[in-house]
């Protein structure tokens, strides 16, 4: 497979450990196309966050080689990490949504680091917060918002941005069948608009709903179903 | 609708770092203010002395000592560079003395008669031949306080040098301080700062929000402690009575000097705040840069 437009991510032989503990993932090895929608299953304890942590770039391999949009993560300094992290969208399981911001702020927060006025995404913000079903709620902090609702803003702050890659780990895990395949839409959506996604999950009715491949990580190990 | 803080101020209170920076402030307001009155008393002290000089002529046996006064003030007089040269009548000697021998008649005593000689400063005398023409006189010598004024600049430096000293401390102390505070904010926003990095924040756009918190506590900070400098100064001033020296004049002199003066002394007390909130401003934003470099 030739490097160009066309890889977002290469991974081989990647290995990580926690410090002097166990190998979590071992001699993990794939590649996804620019297009591509991937989900990524396996039971719980199996190594899904950690390879996702991988590829949002908040950990780095012990071993192998990971290659994110044609760089090599081993070598990448830190001041070029914003660079390739502006360029994906995470949607963290347990949200990382910031207490003391609006849910406006919160979803805004990616274009804001990006150095966009306030004026210059308003709008998209105002309309992404609409099709979640939480312009209601743009003013509201957090803690008032309920697991659904968070799950949704989350959401909306990893696409805002408009990624090239969204990474998302469990992002219909709380939230109702019916919000659960609008999101579904939501993803293929961006997919088909060139957005590559690869996404961690246990629902299998999503899985099953989306006809896309499956990354099945079992002890560290990943294969292709 | 303006955006929230990104950092919010709640976490992490600088306020025990404005408490302590305003105190460190108010000890370097004493320091400066310790700094101008120990080089203006110097200035006031060296330019009196070096203008002024004292012939003392002693009772010698078998001359008179009016004469051998009046030759000697003569002489002087006459010497270029000096403006005046005055005998001291017998009772402002008496006077000089009094601290020692009190109030009690010295009539008998072979005390020296004293000639004050006030010099041309912008012209001074050529001291060695004035000391040649002195020995004409008998029982003369030419006391130029050059010796005083050696000890005065001496205490006078070493005074200084203190002063200096306490300052670097004081600075030493603050940057220490304001690294600590730094990286309590930095502790106590964790989160914060991690999911902004994963949002793809740059380390300095994470540093300015935060250090723009350090910025204003130094500058709070350093107003709090030059008002209670300037407060101590007018207390000393107003309580140390109506001497003309001591602490009190001198608290005085620092406030209510002469316009020339009064812009010197204002202006390096008010530049504590200045040097305040560049100590926070920098030390924070390079502790900030070091910090979240280290970072995945």
């Amino acid at each position: 497979m030739e490097w160009g437009d066309t890889l977002v991510l290469r991974l081989e032989n990647v290995g990580l450990r926690y410090g002097d503990g166990p190998e979590i993932l071992r001699d993990v090895s794939f590649a996804v196309r620019t297009g591509d929608f991937y989900f990524l299953t396996g039971p719980s304890g199996a190594g899904k966050s950690s390879l996702l942590k991988l590829l949002f770039l908040a950990l780095r391999p012990t071993r192998g080689t990971l290659r994110i949009f044609g760089e090599d993560v081993g070598s990448l300094s830190h001041s070029n990490l914003p660079t390739i992290r502006r360029r994906i969208g995470v949607v963290f399981q347990e949200f990382r949504l910031l207490d003391h911001l609006s849910t406006y702020d919160n979803v805004a927060l990616p274009l804001r680091v990006a150095g966009k006025s306030e004026s210059s995404y308003r709008r998209d913000v105002m309309d992404l917060l609409d099709w979640v079903g939480l312009a209601e709620k743009s003013a509201d902090l957090p803690p008032v918002l309920s697991g659904g609702e968070k799950q949704r803003a989350a959401i909306a702050r990893a696409v805002i941005a408009k990624p090239q890659l969204l990474l998302a780990d469990e992002p219909t895990g709380n939230v109702d069948p019916v919000l659960a395949k609008r999101l579904l839409h939501l993803f293929l959506e961006l997919n088909r608009l060139g957005t590559t996604m690869l996404i961690a999950t246990h629902d299998k009715g999503l899985v099953r709903q989306a006809e896309r491949p499956v990354l099945h990580l079992e002890q560290g190990a990943l294969n292709l179903q | 609708m303006k955006p929230g803080a990104i950092i919010p101020s709640t976490a992490a209170s600088l306020t025990s770092l404005t408490v302590t920076m305003a105190v460190m402030c108010y000890l370097a307001c004493l320091a400066i203010g310790a700094l101008i009155l120990v080089d203006r008393a110097v200035t006031s002290w060296t330019s009196g002395l070096s203008r002024e000089m004292t012939i003392q002529v002693r009772m010698m046996r078998g001359t008179d000592i009016v004469q051998e006064v009046e030759k000697a003030r003569a002489i002087t007089a006459a010497f270029p560079g000096v403006v005046s040269a005055d005998i001291l009548d017998e009772s402002e000697g008496a006077k000089l003395l009094e601290p020692w021998l009190g109030t009690r008649s010295l009539e008998g005593l072979p005390v020296p008669r004293l000639i004050r000689v006030v010099s041309d400063t912008a012209n001074p005398p050529n001291i060695p031949a004035l000391e040649e023409a002195l020995l004409q006189v008998k029982g003369a010598r030419l006391d130029t306080h050059q010796k005083w004024e050696a000890e005065l600049t001496r205490m006078a430096r070493a005074l200084s040098a203190v002063s200096y000293a306490i300052l670097l401390l004081i600075c030493v102390s603050a940057i220490a301080i304001v690294i600590f505070a730094t990286r309590a904010v930095l502790q106590a926003n964790r989160h914060i700062v991690d999911l902004l990095h994963l949002v793809g924040a740059r380390d300095s756009y994470i540093a300015r929000q935060i250090d723009g918190r350090f910025l204003r506590t130094g500058l709070l900070a350093g107003f709090i402690g030059v008002g209670l400098g300037l407060f101590t100064f007018l207390l000393l001033g107003l309580l140390g009575g109506g001497s003309e020296s001591g602490v009190a004049a001198a608290s005085r002199g620092l406030l209510f000097s002469t316009p020339s003066i009064a812009i010197w002394s204002y202006g390096l007390l008010f530049a504590v705040p200045g040097a305040a909130t560049l100590i926070c401003l920098i030390t924070a934003r390079v502790t900030l840069m070091r910090r979240l470099g280290v970072a995945t």
